[in-house]
């Protein structure tokens, strides 16, 4: 059998690497995508106040801090069976819906958009934010910047500081905002929802008007009919803070929600002998692969996903532009969509319901009330606490004895959920590039490089120790395992 | 506002990963009664080109692997001398990288500093969460102060 191994070297050698095994034919038999793990934090959060779980889970991940804050927020407040008043639920809401604003800023105009604007063929050194500029005009990069400048104000007037909140405790929060704030705020945020619609019609330019990009989107190489989750709210449409998680099958059917405590009802995590992280699946479907179709139990949970796990989006633009999604893709179809690449568009529907939501919540009459915290009384046990990260469903579920000292930990992150796809779609991308033993290795990086970024993973990504480069290497190794080339790509 | 600051950069509770922020903690009370700023950032890309501007010259601390030098080893350089590989994206998946961050800062016209120099410290263990350095990481504390205050002499000197 021949192997050919994509190995980011440098700071993750040994730990996150693409194996591609051939088979006798020079076919691709297997993928093997390994995530670097970093290890033992449920194992540190043991032996601590539970209150310090919302600081502490920000350090687990150096870009959604702000989901693993109220992840741990909310498990608190299930934790001590404590309800927050309706202004802490509000603010702690707004204040995730300026984070996802950044977020998917970020995601779309420095890594997932390149692709796109620049074109899956470009070379690497051009798929970034400056080719973007470079290309589209440098106001772009001025908005990106703007967007995210007024993401971070309301994240630091809301959660007391910038990227790492620290206000949330269970029962509410410990500060609210003024009225002068709010009028802030809300200003920031009508910038946003324009900034938002932009972005969409840039999308609709770049690539709906683009034959080439559009067969590219609706191609079957990113293709994978699985099952999806998300949150929604109680008219199933989509909500990033809180709600019961839908489940939906392959065909567009719901086949069922789940409330955040009653997780491990629904997935189950499978253990593969070549890597550390585990496979989360559905339990009631049941793992049976890396394979899709309504028999196998791997889901997704993505903005792609969200969107299809939903009815709808509960502001008024993104419902429009929900609903324009559905019609352009599958027309007269079962309202699901299986194209991985899609999800930057639903990325950015979701972009302009967060900029939306954010508008809604900061004029709400409450939103200055000074009733943001309920005082726990209850002894604590256990709790769960569930929010959609941009990168999927994050799960908190803490254990405690009767002073609030932690004893267990258990966290299901964002990017996790799409393990088993992202290795899906992985193979799918070299599959299409290796054929009989012959490697076009022109694009071959790229596609993979493209398979794995629509689902935005989160890789470790707390560390930045410099160099900090991943340079990509392929080795092409023939039937006796010797190296025949060398492909490397810094990506 | 003061032209200079030092910036810690790292995971504070993922072991050697932190060796930035233990820095900038023990030079942050002896550069008190200067005009520099000290803080610590988690952050890489955009948000760390975004906190750089406005200042004129900068000292970042931070892990660096290598995989050439031993734990504990110090070099000095300016953020040039880094390669620029990921040009593209996966320095953090998210994010660009730093040099990137700082090319598009300048073409935004965004006040930037002149000069960026990276105290960078070899590092042994970055994948586990602990709050303890490696000994001989840790044993470099002391000397990667004595490199900070040094740039920072330097540049209150040139100003």
């Amino acid at each position: 059998m021949q192997r050919i191994t994509i190995d980011p070297i440098t700071r993750l050698e040994g730990h996150g690497k693409i194996e591609i095994f051939l088979d006798e034919a020079g076919n691709v038999a297997n993928t093997y995508f390994q995530i670097p793990e970093l290890r033992g934090f449920e194992r540190f959060c043991v032996g601590r106040p539970v209150e310090e779980m919302p600081l502490l889970t920000g350090r687990i991940c150096g870009v959604c801090p702000e989901a693993h804050h109220m992840a741990a927020a909310k498990a608190g407040d299930a934790l001590y069976q404590v309800d927050p008043p309706p202004t802490a639920k509000k603010l702690r809401e707004l204040l995730y819906s300026a984070f996802y604003v950044t977020d998917h800023t970020t995601h779309f105009y420095a890594l997932g958009g390149p692709d796109f604007v620049m074109g899956p063929d470009a070379p690497v050194a051009e798929r970034n934010i400056l080719g973007v500029i470079h290309k589209v005009g440098l106001e772009i990069g001025g908005k990106v910047i703007q967007a995210r400048k007024y993401g971070h104000n309301v994240i630091e007037m809301i959660g007391g500081r910038k990227v790492h909140p620290c206000t949330s405790i269970p029962g509410g929060l410990t500060k609210g905002i003024t009225e002068e704030q709010r009028r802030e705020i809300e200003e920031m945020g009508r910038w946003a929802v324009e900034f938002a619609q932009f972005s969409l019609q840039l999308f609709d330019d770049l690539v709906l008007k683009n034959q080439a990009y559009l067969e590219l989107v609706l191609g079957d190489i990113y293709l994978h009919q699985t099952y999806y989750i998300g949150m929604v709210d109680e008219q199933n449409r989509v909500n990033f803070y809180d709600g019961k998680i839908s489940v939906v099958a392959p065909n567009g059917e719901r086949i069922g929600k789940y409330a955040a405590h009653e997780y491990t009802d629904w997935i189950a995590e499978r253990v593969e002998p070549w890597t550390y992280l585990k496979f989360p699946y559905l339990k009631k479907v049941g793992w049976r692969g890396f394979v899709d179709g309504m028999e196998s139990g791997v889901y997704c949970a993505t903005p792609l996903s969200r969107l299809n796990a939903a009815d709808g989006m509960a502001t008024p633009l993104a419902q429009e532009a929900y609903e324009r999604f559905y019609e352009t893709l599958v027309p007269g179809q079962p309202k699901v969509v299986h194209h991985r690449l899609a999800t930057h568009w639903a990325r950015l529907i979701e972009l302009l319901y967060a900029a939306e939501r954010w508008v809604e919540l900061a004029t709400d009459p409450e939103i200055t009330s000074p009733n943001i915290h309920t005082v726990p009384t209850a002894k604590p046990t256990e709790g769960v606490g569930c929010v959609e990260a941009p990168r999927g469903t994050l799960t908190h579920h803490y254990w405690t004895d009767e002073r609030g000292v932690l004893t267990r930990v258990n966290l299901i992150v964002g990017t996790t959920n799409n393990y088993a796809p992202i290795s899906m779609s992985v193979k799918k991308a070299a599959q299409n590039f290796i054929k009989n033993g012959v490697v076009v290795t022109e694009g071959l990086l790229n596609r993979i490089e493209m398979a794995f970024r629509a689902y935005d993973p989160c890789f470790g990504c707390a560390t930045h120790s410099l160099p900090g480069q991943m340079p990509m290497e392929v080795v092409i190794r023939d039937a006796q395992g010797q190296p025949i080339d060398v492909l490397r790509q810094y990506c | 506002m003061p032209e200079v600051l030092v910036l810690g950069l790292g995971n504070p509770v993922l072991g050697d990963d932190s060796v930035g922020w233990h820095v900038a903690t023990q030079v942050a009370p002896m550069l008190a009664a200067l005009p520099c700023d000290v803080d610590v950032l988690a952050v890489g890309g955009l948000g760390l080109m975004e906190r750089l501007v406005g200042y004129r010259n900068v000292v970042l601390v931070d892990a660096v692997m290598t995989g050439e030098r031993q734990p504990g080893e110090i070099s000095v350089f300016p953020l040039e001398a880094l390669p620029d590989l990921t040009t593209g994206h996966l320095t953090s998946v998210h994010d660009t990288s730093l040099p990137a961050a700082l090319r598009l800062g300048h073409k935004l016209g965004v006040s930037l500093p002149e000069q960026i120099i990276v105290v960078g410290i070899e590092a042994q263990r970055i994948y586990d969460f602990t709050e303890t350095l490696t000994p001989r990481v840790a044993a470099a504390v002391p000397e990667a102060v004595r490199c900070v205050i040094e740039w920072v002499s330097r540049f209150l000197k040139e100003d």
